[in-house]
C-alpha cells in the first residue's frame, strides 16, 4: 500500500451520498442482526415472557435454559462432535479445493474448463436428492453415525467451493511469480508450496473458515447420516424445534442456537482480519 | 559455456502455428536482442528457451545440450520478468537468495554471493525490504540481482523495461549494458523497443509474424535492411517510402506523376519499386527534389520537419535549427548511397509501435 493511498483527503466523507450509503448499510445491517439479536433475547426468558404479546424488550432474565441444557451430555456431546466435523470437513475440502483450485487456474490441461464446469454444476443437485444415495452408501460400508462419514459428506460440496473460490484467487496472481521459481530451481509443486501458498494464505485461510461455517451449521445430511454417537448441534435444534410430544421449547431452542452462532462469531472476529485481508487480496497485486 | 543454438523452432497452439521455423545460433557471452512488434512470437521464443513453453518442434540447445525435455530449473538460465516477479512475501535478501537456496548452496556463500550482487547493484541498503516497499526501478534491479547471483549461463530478459517511466528506463538501459560488459554472460533480451534493442544488442534478431526477418548487429540493420519491414521498424524516426514505377535505372515516376531522377541507379530489374531514405539522410539545398513544409518541430540539437513531397508525407531530420517555415518550400537531397531499394508492396505499420510503453 503506497502512502499516496493513505494521506489522500477524505472528501467523500461529508456528501449527502455518503451519508445516504451509510445509513442505508446500517439499515440492512439491522435487518440481517435483528433475528439473532431476538434470539439471544429469547434465550434469556422464560416460557411465560417468550409467548406474551407484545413481545417484551424488557425482563427479568434468566439462565435457566442455559443451565438445564449444558448439563446435558447429549448437547455437550453433539458440540463437540461438531467441532470434530466442522475441523475435519474444513481441513481436508481447503487441502484437496486448494491444490485443485489451482491445477483449474494454471495447468493448461484438455478438458480442464469442462471438468471444471461440471463440478459447478453438481452443486446444482439439490442436497436432498443426494442424501438418500449417500445414506445407503454409508450403510453398504458400515460408516452410519461415524464422524468421518460427515466429513466425507460435506466435503462433497465444500471441495467444489473452496477449488472455485481458490481457483479465481489464483487466477489473480501474476503466472511469473511460479514460472521465476520454476526456473529458480523448484519444481510445480515446489513453486506452489514456496511461494503460492504463502502468498494466498490470508485466501486461504478466510476460505477455511468460510467452509468450517458451512460444515458447522449443516442440518440435512447430518440427519439423515448421523444417530446418537456422530450427531451434530443443528440436528439437537431441529429437535428441540420440533418435539411434538412436549411442544418446542423456545428458551431451550434459543439458548442452543445462541451456544451454536457463539463460537462461529467468536472465531470470525479472531480472524477477520485475516478475512478482510482475503477477501481484498484478489484486486491488488504485490 | 553459454552458447545457445535454436535449430528450426516451431511452435503451436492447437492448429495455429505461431513460430514458423526459427534458428539463430548464439555465441558465448553474446548480447542478443529479439525484437518486433507484438504477437510476433518473441517472447514465446524466449519462453521456450526458458522451457516455459514446450517445443513443437526443432531444437533448442543450451551450451552444447538439447535441452527440449529438460526442466526449466535444470536448464542453468536466470530470466528477469517485465513485471520482476518478486516473491512479495521475502525480503530483497531472501528473493536474491532463493535460487541459490534451492540448490543448497552453503549458508555462507549465499551471503557472500548476494552482497556481491547487491554491491554491483547498489542494493545494499535495500536488502532487508519488501518489494512492495520499493519503488518500480529499485525493483527492477531486485529482479536483476535475483539473476545475477545464480551466476547462471545464459540470463532471458523478457521485455525487463517495459513498466518503468521514460527516464528511469534510459538510465537501466545503460546498467544493463554495463552489466553485460561485466560479467559478459550470454543474455537473450526481448524488446518491442528497437532503440532499446539496437543500444544493447551486439546483435539483433527482428521477427514478424512468427518468422525471422533479418539477423545482423544494429548498425548491419540500420544501413542494409534486408526486407521493407525492417527498414521501417528500424530507425527513429522511420524511414520514408515512396512508391512507383522505375521508368529506365535512373528516372523513378511516383503515383501521382511526379517523376524523381535519382541519383543512382537500381541494380535489379524491377519495373516497380519502392524506394526508402531515412529521414536524417536528407540535406536541404538550392535544388533537389521540391518539398512543401508543413510542420517544424525543434528539438534544440536537431529538427524534424513534416513535408509534402510529390502528394506523400514525408519527414525530414537536420542537425541544429533551421529558419525555414511552414509553407514554404525545401529542397531535397540524398546521398545516393544511403537509397534503399524494395519490392513494391504496403508500408509495413510499425511507426505506432516506437513507444508503447
Amino acid at each position: 500500500m503506497s502512502s499516496a493511498a493513505t494521506s489522500m483527503p477524505r472528501r467523500s466523507a461529508n456528501t449527502l451520498g455518503h451519508k445516504l450509503r451509510v445509513a442505508g448499510g446500517v439499515a440492512i445491517s439491522l435487518v440481517f442482526l435483528f433475528p439473532i439479536y431476538w434470539m439471544i433475547l429469547t434465550s434469556f426468558k422464560d416460557q411465560v415472557d417468550i409467548f406474551t404479546t407484545p413481545p417484551k424488550f424488557f425482563f427479568t432474565p434468566t439462565l435457566a435454559a442455559y443451565v438445564e441444557y449444558m448439563q446435558r451430555a447429549d448437547i455437550v456431546n453433539r458440540l463437540i462432535n461438531t467441532i470434530i466435523v466442522a475441523t475435519g470437513a474444513g481441513l481436508l475440502s481447503i487441502v484437496v479445493g486448494t491444490m485443485a483450485g489451482y491445477a483449474l487456474a494454471r495447468i493448461r490441461l484438455r478438458g480442464a474448463a469442462t471438468f471444471g464446469l461440471l463440478i459447478l454444476l453438481s452443486r446444482g443437485v439439490p442436497p436432498i436428492a443426494l442424501a438418500v444415495p449417500m445414506f445407503l452408501v454409508a450403510r453398504k460400508f458400515g460408516l452410519i453415525d461415524k464422524h468421518i462419514t460427515l466429513i466425507l459428506a460435506y466435503s462433497t460440496f465444500l471441495i467444489p467451493y473452496v477449488m472455485w473460490l481458490m481457483r479465481s484467487f489464483f487466477m489473480g496472481l501474476p503466472r511469473e511469480l511460479e514460472e521465476s521459481a520454476m526456473i529458480d530451481g523448484c519444481s510445480r509443486y515446489g513453486a506452489f508450496f514456496k511461494i503460492i501458498l504463502p502468498i494466498s494464505l490470508p485466501g486461504v485461510l478466510s476460505t477455511l473458515i468460510f467452509s468450517m461455517i458451512l460444515a458447522w451449521e449443516e442440518l440435512l445430511f447430518a440427519l439423515v447420516l448421523t444417530n446418537r454417537h456422530a450427531s451434530t448441534i443443528p440436528v439437537a435444534i431441529a429437535g428441540i424445534a420440533g418435539d411434538t410430544v412436549n411442544g418446542a421449547n423456545w428458551a431451550a431452542l434459543t439458548a442452543v442456537g445462541t451456544i451454536t452462532v457463539i463460537p462461529v462469531v467468536i472465531f470470525a472476529l479472531m480472524v477477520q482480519k485475516w478475512l478482510i485481508k482475503g477477501l481484498a487480496e484478489g484486486a491488488t497485486k504485490g | 559455456m553459454g552458447t545457445v543454438q535454436i535449430r528450426d523452432v516451431r511452435k503451436s497452439y492447437g492448429a495455429v502455428e505461431v513460430l514458423h521455423g526459427v534458428s539463430i545460433d548464439i555465441e558465448d557471452g553474446e548480447f542478443v536482442a529479439l525484437v518486433g512488434p507484438s504477437g510476433c512470437g518473441k517472447s514465446t521464443l524466449l519462453r521456450m528457451i526458458a522451457g516455459l513453453e514446450d517445443i513443437t518442434g526443432g531444437e533448442i540447445l543450451i551450451s552444447d545440450r538439447v535441452v527440449n525435455g529438460v526442466a526449466p530449473k535444470d536448464r542453468d538460465i536466470a530470466m528477469v520478468f517485465q513485471n520482476y516477479a518478486l516473491y512479495p512475501h521475502m525480503n530483497v535478501r531472501d528473493n536474491m537468495g532463493f535460487a541459490l537456496r534451492q540448490r543448497r548452496v552453503s549458508r555462507t556463500e549465499i551471503v557472500e554471493r548476494v552482497d556481491n550482487a547487491a554491491r554491483i547493484l547498489g542494493l545494499e541498503p535495500l536488502l532487508d525490504r519488501k518489494p512492495r516497499q520499493l519503488s518500480g526501478g529499485q525493483r527492477q534491479r531486485v529482479a536483476m540481482g535475483r539473476a545475477i547471483v545464480r551466476n547462471p549461463n545464459v540470463f532471458l530478459f523478457d521485455e525487463p523495461l517495459s513498466n518503468l517511466d521514460a527516464k528511469l528506463r534510459v538510465q537501466m538501459r545503460s546498467e544493463i549494458k554495463e552489466l553485460h560488459q561485466r560479467l559478459k554472460t550470454t543474455t537473450i533480451y526481448v524488446t518491442h523497443d528497437q532503440i532499446e534493442a539496437m543500444t544493447l544488442a551486439d546483435r539483433v534478431v527482428v521477427m514478424n509474424g512468427g518468422i525471422i526477418e533479418q539477423v545482423g548487429s544494429p548498425l548491419e540493420l540500420y544501413d542494409n535492411p534486408a526486407s521493407l519491414f525492417v527498414a521501417a521498424f528500424i530507425g527513429s524516426p522511420p524511414m520514408n517510402f515512396l512508391e512507383g514505377d522505375l521508368i529506365n535505372k535512373t528516372n523513378f515516376a511516383l503515383d501521382d506523376g511526379t517523376v524523381l531522377t535519382l541519383p543512382v541507379a537500381d541494380s535489379s530489374n524491377r519495373s516497380r519499386a519502392t524506394i526508402g531514405i531515412r529521414p536524417e539522410h536528407f540535406t536541404i539545398g538550392d535544388t533537389g527534389w521540391p518539398a512543401l513544409v508543413s510542420v517544424i518541430e525543434p528539438t534544440g540539437s536537431e529538427t524534424q520537419i513534416t513535408a509534402r513531397l510529390a502528394g506523400k508525407t514525408i519527414r525530414v531530420l537536420i542537425r541544429g535549427r533551421t529558419s525555414t517555415r511552414p509553407g514554404e518550400t525545401i529542397h531535397l537531397n540524398v546521398d545516393p548511397q544511403l537509397i534503399h531499394f524494395f519490392d513494391a508492396a504496403p508500408v509495413p505499420v510499425v511507426a505506432e509501435l516506437e513507444d508503447v510503453a
